[in-house]
Parts: C-alpha cells; structure tokens; sequence
C-alpha cells in the first residue's frame, strides 16, 4: 500500500492523506469518548442539574405541581448564608497562609539539602490518607484527659477552648493540604539553579534579599499554584470543621449544604451553596491549570 | 554581614571569620533538618497518637482485642472498602489508558480544553460532587440503591490521578519504539501490548496507587452517595467519631484503614521509585 502510494505523484496521493488524517483524528476522540462519557454523565451533566436545582425553591423540584423557579436561593445565600460563605473562605485563606510561611522553606530544605528525600516523602504521604484522620486524631489528642491535657493544664488553658477553636480547625486543614503546598514550590525550587543562590550571596546580597530578589521571583508559578491548589482543596473542607470547630466554623459551607441537602431535603438551597462552592473551585482552577498543569499537554 | 565583608577583602577571610562562617552554615544545616523533621512528626503525630490509643483497653491495658473487633465487626467495612476501590481501579484504568494515548498520540481539535475538562474533577469540592451526584442518581439515573453508583462516583473524582501519570509516562517514550514495532510486523495490537503497555507500566502503577489510596480513605462523596446497605471503612469511622464519640475500636480501625494504604505506597516507592510520580501532587 505504502509502495504504491510512494510511486505516485503528490496531486494523486494527496486525498489518501487527508483521509488517513481524518481517520487517525476519529481514532482519537474514540479513544478519549469512554473518558468524556464519564466526566460528562457523571459530573458536568450533574452540576448542570444542581445549578437548575439552586434556582427551585425547597424540594419543590419533586411536587406535583411542576418545579418553583425562583432566585430566594441566592437572596439567601447573600443575606443569611453570608456568614457561611464568609467563613469557608476565611478558614480556606488562614490554611494557605500557614502552609506557604511553612511550605516555602520546608521546599527549599527539602529540595537543596536533603538526600534522603524518598523518606521524607513517604511521611508526607501520610496527610493524603484524608483530612478525617487528622481531624480524628486531632481531637483524640485535644479531648479533655487526651494526651495534650497535662501540657494545656500546665499552661492553664481549658481543653474545650482549644479543641473547639478556629485555630486547631485551620491547623488540620493545614496539616492536610501542606505536602500540595510543598510539592508545587519544590518543582518550581528544583528547577532553579543553585549557582544564582551563591551569585547572589557572592554580590553580596543577604539571605533574605536573596530570596525576595532571587529565590521568590523565580519561583514565582510554582508559589501561585500551590497557593491555587491548597486553596481550591480547602474550600471543600468538611471533617475539620465538624470535628474540631466551634458553633462559627462549623458553619462552613461544605458541610451545611450537606445538613441543608441531603438531611432537611432543602434542595434548592442546598445546590445554591453548591453553586456558589463550584463557582469559587472553578475560578481557582482556571487559575490554576493556567499556572502549572496547561504545560502537559502541549 | 560576612558577604559583604568578603566582597570588601577579595584576599579571602581570616581563619577566625571562616571558621565562624562554617559553624553558622553547619547550625543553619541542622535548623534545617531538625525543621523538616519536625514538621514530619506533626504530620504522623495524629496517626502515632490513634495507634496508640488502639492498643489501649478499658483499664488503659495493652488490648489486641481492638484490632479482633475491626477484623469482626468492621469486617464488612474493610471488604465494602476494598471491593469498591477494587472497581474503582480497573473503571480508571479502563477508561484513562485509551484516553491518555489519544492525548498523547493522536491529533485531535479541543485537545487542550478536553485535557483541563478531563483534570477539572480534582478541583470540585468533594460534598458538590457529592450533593449533585445524589440529586441526579434520585431524580434522574435511579442509582441510589446500586454499588455502580458509588464506584462511578469514586471513579469521576479520581480519573485524573489515574490520567495524569499515564499522560507523562506516554510523554517521555519515543514513538520511534512503536515505529520499530510496526516496521519489525507487529500488529497495532501487539505493538500495545507488548511494547507500550509495559513501558508505561510504572506509570499506570502510579495511577493505581494514588487511585487506591484515595477512594480507599474516601469518606465525604461517599456519605452522601452511598447505597443504604453499603458503609466502607472511612465512612463507619466517620459516622462513629461523630455520633457514638472515641472508642479505642474506633481508633483500630483508622489506624488499619492508613496502615493498608501505607503498605500500598511503601510497596510502590520499592518497586518503581518515586520518579513515575512527577505531574501528580505527590512529585
């Protein structure tokens, strides 16, 4: 086949070509539709479905009747769910700022002067397992006569002041989503070279100019990624709030829109804390496969 | 203070300075490493803390009955958890191999926008996946009482783990080996399933493993989608931390549910490395 065609001129051959281009391009999206079939019938076409549901009042969509449009859902969202929405953010944004202050130079260590990094990485492995192990084992530790009683005793602070707070929520959902954090400024830190460092230091720059005017500009996609990702993952944030928060964080919007849903059957209102969840992860995806994952594919 | 004073004396610094700049570069070294283990510490400290309160028995005795009671009574859980992490795998398998070779090797419009829609899951918040699936599974598809609508919910949210190691370990093989093949008679068949396939072997490992460790530990999309008869192992804890309040047979079973997972990633480190892992979030 191949030899025949070789012996033919261009002109003749040419229709043969596009139809064989033609064919590998249909060959293409077969392979990929189980994928898109997938994706679509089990998550664009649900969200779709939710985002109709969010403009039904209560569980109306179900009624004899025929379905109740109407935007109360969001009016709500805007005025009594404010707190809700106000917190899950303000849980998101506390966890991130914690893990870059602590992701940045537990990258740099573990990237410039560690070796025995598969170790290190199989610890950091540990927080993947879920954010409800660590809320677990968080209150285990801070419950009244667990192991963290004799040392809050010393420092005459109640166990419940700690246990229920805003701060020991944020730090579970930090401990959750730091190696996102690491791992996202490490691929950037490794790809810097450590001569600009001693360049810098060699001119005379002090560590901490080297790394606001060296380090930091350099590894700039990197720091805005993990930040993206870590804020993307912590707007979801569902076990930490119930297990560790107080009354205020356990308003967090993930797990309201499951009490709201899924136990008082308030549809409507339910999928408009879901849109307006969705609405936040798809403007920081956007952001972020702009920064980091876009480079794969091309 | 000491660049400075080098960039002054070009001649080089005077024995004292120098020794005083390598016990400052050795101090801050072991900063360093005394801060990354620290760090690692807190990381394990909730699981160290849960199996130590495992063993522990009602009159704070060493108590292997605990671990005998997750065998027993979380039993079903355990196996509810495994067979649908189980098809969860070979779904994401079945469906990311074909799909990442069209990405990688075919020509096709709106590749870039299907590769973004296709790793878009990663950034859903579980409970939205969660919410909307239990919405559509009762008013549209009628799944709420079947294991598939648990498994495609697992298997949606976790596609592009499964994905993106396959794409890259696609990316670094040269097409020349599948040329080779074809140009020696091998058919397109053969040519995938003796060549491609096992090169990109560690890859789709690395698929299965974060796939794995993932669905296995899954508790929030599977609260909200799960059948009536179905409860996996995270879910039973979850559901017994916030209900029934601590119990050492609680704690047992967290504590089998990470040690599993933790083999799975131990046993994959020894076999591949960590290097097939680079383009997913654990490098």
């Amino acid at each position: 086949m191949a030899a025949e065609l070789r012996s033919l001129p261009l002109v003749a051959i040419a229709p043969e070509v596009r139809r064989r281009e033609r064919n590998r391009r249909l060959i293409g999206l077969g392979l990929v539709a189980p994928a898109a079939l997938l994706v679509v019938g089990f998550l664009y076409y649900p969200l779709a479905f939710i985002v109709q549901m969010s403009f039904t009042l209560g569980s109306s969509y179900l009624s004899q009747a025929g379905p109740d449009y109407s935007t109360a859902n969001y009016a709500a969202m805007a005025s009594r769910y404010l707190p809700n929405v106000f917190i899950t953010l303000q849980l998101a944004a506390l966890s991130t700022v914690v893990n870059l202050v602590f992701g940045f130079p537990f990258a740099y260590v573990l990237v410039r002067r560690i070796r025995y990094r598969d170790v290190v990485r199989a610890f950091m492995v540990f927080p993947m397992f879920g954010a409800l192990y660590i809320a677990f084992g968080m209150r285990f530790i801070l419950l009244p006569g667990g192991p963290a009683t004799p040392l809050l005793q010393a420092l005459g602070i109640p166990s419940t002041a700690v246990l229920y707070s805003l701060p020991s929520v944020v730090f579970a959902m930090s401990v959750f989503t730091f190696p996102f954090m690491v791992m996202n400024i490490g691929a950037a830190l490794s790809n810097v070279d450590p001569t600009l460092e001693e360049a810098a230091a060699c001119l005379g720059a002090r560590p901490w100019q080297t790394f606001r005017r060296v380090l930091l500009p350099l590894t700039r996609s990197g720091v805005i990624a993990g930040i993206l990702m870590v804020f993307g993952w912590n707007i979801g944030t569902f076990a930490e709030p119930i297990l560790l928060g107080s009354l205020n964080e356990q308003r967090a919007l993930a797990w309201t829109l499951y009490q709201r849903g899924v136990v008082q059957t308030d549809y409507g209102l339910s999928s408009a804390m879901s849109v307006v969840l969705l609405v936040i992860a798809f403007v920081v995806s956007y952001f972020s496969l702009r920064y980091s994952r876009g480079a794969l594919v091309e | 203070m000491s660049a400075a004073n080098v960039a002054a004396a070009p001649v080089g610094p005077m024995p004292a300075e120098r020794a005083r700049r390598i016990t400052r570069r050795r101090l801050t070294g072991l900063i360093g490493h005394a801060y990354v283990w620290l760090v690692l510490i807190v990381f394990v400290l909730p699981f160290l803390t849960l199996l130590g309160y495992s063993v522990s028995g009602p009159g704070g005795t060493y108590a292997v009955q605990n671990f005998q009671y997750v065998l027993g009574s979380f039993g079903d859980n355990l196996w509810w958890s495994f067979r649908v992490s189980g098809l969860t795998l070979v779904i994401n398998v079945l469906v990311a191999l074909p799909a990442a070779y069209a990405i990688v090797r075919y020509p096709f419009p709106g590749k870039r926008l299907l590769f973004s829609a296709l790793t878009l899951p990663l950034y859903v918040p579980g409970a939205v996946i969660g919410i909307s699936l239990v919405l559509v599974y009762n008013f549209s598809y009628h799944l709420t009482t079947s294991i598939w609508g648990l498994v495609l919910a697992m298997a949606v949210g976790t596609f592009p783990l499964m994905l993106t190691p396959i794409v890259v370990a696609l990316r670094d093989l040269p097409v020349s080996f599948e040329e080779a093949a074809a140009c020696l008679g091998a058919t397109r068949w053969q040519t995938y399933w003796r060549v491609v396939f096992p090169l990109i072997g560690p890859g789709v490992s690395a698929g299965l493993m974060l796939t794995f460790i993932i669905v296995f530990n899954e508790y929030l999309v599977t609260l909200f989608v799960h059948p009536p008869s179905v409860t996996t192992g995270p879910l039973r804890v979850f559901n017994l931390v916030r209900t029934a309040g601590l119990a050492p047979t609680t704690a047992a079973l967290a504590v089998t549910m990470q040690v599993i997972s933790f083999a799975a990633v131990l046993l994959f480190f020894r076999v591949f490395g960590t290097r097939y892992l680079k383009g997913t979030y654990l490098i």
